[in-house]
């Protein structure tokens, strides 16, 4: 049986982001099972489109998916979007790998994504709005059967 | 030692030379070797790791003047 690797990535930062999908290619990359758990500010990595607004989102909804939205700040120096722009080519010219170029390595790798269902009723999120890439819409009871069986269990 | 492929990661930071040799070694034959090599010192503490994960077997990994030169035989 292969060794299991789950993570809850809560923060919807770049920075952490790119420690979480690092962490998860790389279990993968070595012969683990791999599972990330999106939930709260996380589902903002998942967003199909920049401002993942719907009809059926009520105001609130609405404006919440229009102020969090997929262009992901950094936890520090973030200077309203200046500071990821700035990390950004930094990774490039120093050739570190992107977050998206992770992600995509990361469902090469079959990394399993779950989409906290909690989090996307309160958002008023739906399938539409998130990428393909999401394997599961579920909830905690779902998360904890992945991670009581895994050996490395990470929230982030 | 008989090097069937080599795998140049050179400028790469971590993750991507252990799994570019994951990747590799998929596209080897069981017992043929390959020469990785790269320049992110953290990948010589790296390779032996990821080879104990994997199961591949490690074989040696040196730092020729800033170059790290290592080499794995596919299982």
């Amino acid at each position: 049986m292969k060794d299991k690797m789950t993570i809850i990535l809560f923060s919807g930062e770049m920075d952490k982001a790119i420690a979480a999908f690092t962490l998860a290619t790389t279990a993968a990359a070595s012969n683990m099972d791999v599972t990330i758990f999106f939930t709260f500010w996380g589902l903002n990595i998942l967003k199909r489109s920049v401002i993942a607004t719907s009809k059926s989102q009520n105001i609130l909804q609405k404006m919440f998916n229009t102020m969090s939205t997929s262009r992901l700040p950094i936890t520090k120096l973030n200077m309203f979007g200046l500071g990821p722009w700035m990390m950004k080519k930094l990774m490039k010219k120093s050739k570190m790998a992107s977050l998206d170029e992770l992600m995509k390595l990361a469902k090469q790798l079959n990394v399993k994504y779950i989409a906290c269902t909690t989090s996307c009723g309160v958002l008023g999120l739906t399938k539409e709005n998130l990428i393909d890439d999401v394997n599961e819409f579920a909830g905690a009871a779902a998360y904890l059967a992945e991670a009581r069986e895994s050996k490395v269990n990470l929230f982030i | 030692m008989e090097i069937n492929k080599t795998l140049d990661c050179i400028g790469l930071f971590c993750p991507m030379p252990v799994i570019k040799t994951k990747m590799e070694l998929e596209n080897m034959k069981s017992g043929e070797v390959l020469e990785i090599l790269a320049d992110d010192p953290g990948f010589i503490k790296d390779l032996p790791a990821w080879c104990i994960m994997s199961g591949e077997n490690f074989l040696e990994i040196k730092n020729e003047n800033g170059v790290v030169k290592g080499y794995v035989m596919k299982k």
